[in-house]
């Protein structure tokens, strides 16, 4: 069997974009809702997507066939192809508020003098660029990427921490359990990345300790989100909820930058590389599916078709784009949170039923 | 077609196909029989033809056969050929070719002797300390130079020719015992399906073993030096040497080794590793510093300090055109002047170098053409550029792309255009060998030789990101 990843680039693959997706607008996100506790519902929201890591990890180490081979041993060709369209659905619901938001970011942010959609739309030309390669590529993009995320990180983590109050965030629970877990029900669309490991299923060499190092690989990229939402909320207290874009806001008050210029934005450019990438992952799973669903051999045909479905989306349904958010972090909650925390509950269990079924035969 | 036994008929095919007023043919008695000794005037040392053949030839007695012939000349270099094709090869090579009446076949003596360049320090790559020998555009001196560097009965040069009419020679060389068995084979395959006219330089083979025509990217690595030569060979490399080429071609080839300098491996670990990380940000300031600039005044003011910002603005202040165009212009200039000063004789260049850099420069500043912001950046990317000297060309044609790119889509588009970079690179592979390692993929062992110099004992074992068969490079002794 050739294995396309290497556990040390699963492992980096959470590192390097698991973080920073959730530096955008998903801290004002929890800060609306769970205000000083918004850093125990985004615990909660990683603790969820733990548990089902955990799972997966289980069902890595058991399976001797990727995803997609473990879905057509135990339900059919069929009844596997609806599954995976649901996945296909999944994936790309669930690119659409990141993708929201960086446009956003990058029209209102980004570019002070001349806001114009224009700017945003090479993204898909890169989405398709990389959607058209093969795994190993996202794999060894994660070898890379993973500095890139880390430093950026740290810059702002660093700038920020002066003017950090961590007063602001006690005491823990104050905002009461509804608040906290409705902040969580609201965010599943942010998180969910555990689920990527259910497609890294049979694509990697799974050894002895490989599960333990992929746990904590996952801890340490979530304990970066946990510290980051705390020391937003330190910042900017009761007015962190008007924060609309945390990544910029963190450390654009600390003091040094009045000396040295924005010296942040070499932390922002750092994770706007890393979000270029993580922001073309959902559509690169999507790729994969269509690719496995419909035996497509040109990977640029289903490279055109998830990239055009965004587009589409981006550019017809732009002015819908707040009731767009809105359903994503309400209703269709629910979804995400069955697509990306229950069903992968299930994997350890096909693996099970592979076996017996060869021992049956 | 063979050579026949008829003498005459010989010479008159041979005559009739090498019209070439430069060809000798030298009338001989070998024994009892006529013979005829055909040589290129000017690529024979004549002293040799005359002690090693003429005089052996002269004092032949009785009847020659082809073995007592082969048994008389003293020359060391000596070969029968029985083809027209392999006699006009070996003429043409600078061999001498004796045909004597009544035997089918020819002798061939390797008695080359023509002009050509000392060995001396190659201008691309000078070294404070360590070896100043490089390599010449003779094949044999420079198969002698990597001998004499490794030692070894495992040392394997397997030559041939390439070029319809050029007939160059073409030797590989490697390790057996270190190198990849399937990496030979590939290149072996890759070089015989090369159907050219000529091969003028390594260069032009160097085209033909890229995985991807149409890179930007080099995806061949080079050497003038024997010293460094011997080095990639002993980390599982192979080398092609080209006849009149000093360039010496080696694959697999990292991105990251051109980054590495012959003085690293001379030279302190900490101040190897201080300057390569000097030269990576080098790469980076000449890369991205024009483009960053340009989309900075452009569309992103909020990036540069206050004070800076009004530097800038003092300094742009009647500038016709628009930051991008004059970022643009001014390094089309500096392009120019870099062309001009290459091409032109030394001592115009340096006329060139001054009324370029100093005078050009001045005055556009002080006409208020170009602003002097612009102008510096332009010139510290220049310098910076040769830092790394081996990739100029293509980060000179990237630098222009990424302002082009800065200055129609700002700061968030050339973040895009570099991803794609980098997804191209990190898919990039050639002979099954991943061109960005050791770091993407990460390969940790080999990190003791990117951007950080390990320690000599730090080297235990060769590159992994090269497939070798003998991964153990040293033992240490404890």
């Amino acid at each position: 069997m050739k294995f396309q990843l290497k556990t040390r680039q699963v492992c980096l693959f959470f590192i390097a974009f698991l973080p920073v997706i959730k530096l955008f607008t998903l801290p004002s996100v929890f800060a609306q809702t769970a205000r000083e506790d918004m850093w125990i519902s985004a615990t909660i929201s990683l603790l969820l997507d733990f548990i089902t890591l955990s799972f997966l990890i289980v069902a890595c180490k058991k399976a001797q066939t990727n995803f997609f081979g473990l879905l057509e041993n135990n339900f059919g060709k069929i009844a596997s192809k609806i599954i995976l369209m649901l996945y296909f659905v999944f994936f790309s619901l669930k690119a659409i508020v990141p993708l929201g938001e960086q446009k956003d970011y990058v029209e209102l942010t980004l570019y002070t003098l001349m806001p114009s959609k224009l700017y945003f739309l090479p993204f898909f030309a890169l989405a398709f660029y990389l959607c058209t390669k093969h795994l190993r590529v996202l794999g060894r993009l994660s070898d890379v990427l993973w500095v890139l995320s880390v430093i950026g990180l740290l810059i702002l983590l660093s700038l920020s921490l002066p003017n950090a109050e961590f007063d602001a965030i006690l005491p823990i629970g104050a905002t009461g359990v509804k608040r906290i877990l409705s902040a969580s029900f609201k965010a599943f669309n942010w998180f969910g990345d555990a689920v990527y490991l259910m497609f890294f299923i049979g694509e990697f060499d799974f050894r002895k300790k490989d599960g333990l190092k992929i746990s904590i690989s996952y801890l340490i990229s979530s304990l970066l989100v946990v510290i980051f939402m705390a020391v937003f909320y330190s910042v900017f207290t009761s007015i962190a909820f008007r924060q609309r874009f945390a990544l910029t806001e963190i450390s654009k008050y600390t003091a040094v930058i009045n000396n040295i210029g924005r010296f942040d934005y070499f932390g922002i450019v750092c994770l706007l590389f890393s979000n270029a990438f993580a922001l073309s992952i959902p559509l690169y799973f999507s790729c994969r599916i269509l690719n496995h669903v419909f035996n497509i051999n040109k990977k640029w045909i289903s490279a055109l078709i998830t990239t055009a479905i965004q587009l589409i989306i981006m550019t017809v349904f732009t002015q819908y784009y707040l009731s767009i958010e809105k359903l994503m972090t309400g209703a269709l909650s629910i979804f995400f949170f069955i697509m990306a925390n229950v069903l992968p509950l299930a994997t350890p269990f096909l693996t099970f039923r592979r076996k017996q079924n060869e021992i049956n035969a | 077609m063979k050579i026949q036994k008829d003498l005459q008929k010989n010479l008159n095919y041979i005559k009739s196909e090498l019209q070439s007023d430069d060809v000798s043919f030298l009338d001989l008695s070998i024994g009892n029989k006529n013979g005829v000794l055909v040589f290129v005037n000017d690529l024979v040392s004549k002293n040799q033809v005359g002690e090693l053949i003429l005089r052996p030839a002269f004092s032949f007695k009785g009847k020659p056969t082809r073995k007592k012939l082969f048994g008389a000349f003293f020359s060391p270099e000596k070969t029968e050929v029985l083809t027209f094709d392999d006699f006009f090869n070996d003429l043409l090579l600078g061999n001498a070719m004796l045909i004597v009446d009544g035997i089918d076949g020819a002798l061939s003596f390797g008695l080359k002797e023509f002009e050509k360049r000392a060995i001396s320090e190659p201008p691309t790559s000078t070294v404070l300390k360590g070896p100043r020998e490089g390599f010449v555009e003779c094949l044999p001196v420079n198969v002698s130079l990597i001998r004499r560097r490794l030692k070894t009965p495992h040392l394997r040069f397997e030559h041939m020719t390439i070029g319809k009419y050029s007939k160059t020679p073409v030797a590989i060389c490697y390790i057996n015992g270190i190198a990849d068995k399937n990496l030979i084979k590939t290149l072996k395959e890759k070089l015989n399906k090369i159907d050219i006219d000529a091969v003028l330089d390594s260069s032009y083979v160097s085209k033909f073993l890229g995985e991807r025509d149409t890179s930007i990217f080099k995806q061949v690595g080079n050497t003038e030096k024997p010293d460094i030569l011997a080095g990639k060979i002993l980390e599982g490399r192979v080398a092609i040497l080209v006849d009149g080429s000093p360039i010496v071609l080696t694959v697999p080839y990292l991105l990251i080794e051109d980054f590495q300098s012959p003085s690293d491996y001379y030279s302190s670990p900490y101040s190897a590793t201080v300057v390569r990380l000097l030269r990576a940000f080098s790469v980076m300031l000449a890369l991205f510093l024009p483009a960053v600039y340009v989309s900075a005044e452009l569309f992103h003011l909020q990036l540069i300090p206050l004070s800076f910002l009004l530097t800038i603005v003092n300094s742009i202040k009647g500038i016709p055109l628009s930051p991008s165009y004059e970022m643009f212009f001014t390094l089309a200039i500096f392009e120019v002047l870099n062309e001009a000063s290459v091409r032109m004789p030394k001592y115009v260049g340096m006329v060139v170098s001054i009324v370029g850099g100093l005078v050009l420069g001045e005055t556009a500043v002080n006409a208020g053409i170009i602003s002097a912001p612009t102008l510096m950046i332009v010139a510290l990317s220049g310098i910076c550029l040769y830092t790394v000297p081996e990739m100029e060309q293509t980060f000179s044609v990237l630098r222009l792309l990424f302002l082009l790119v800065a200055g129609t889509t700002g700061l968030y588009g050339l973040i895009l255009s570099v991803s794609a970079f980098i997804i191209y690179l990190v898919s990039f592979e050639n002979y099954d060998t991943p061109l960005c390692a050791p770091f993407s993929p990460l390969i940790t062992a080999d990190m003791k030789d990117g951007f950080y110099k390990g320690f000599i004992k730090e080297h235990e074992f060769r590159p992994q990101s090269i497939k070798n068969v003998n991964n153990r490079r040293m033992k240490i002794k404890k």
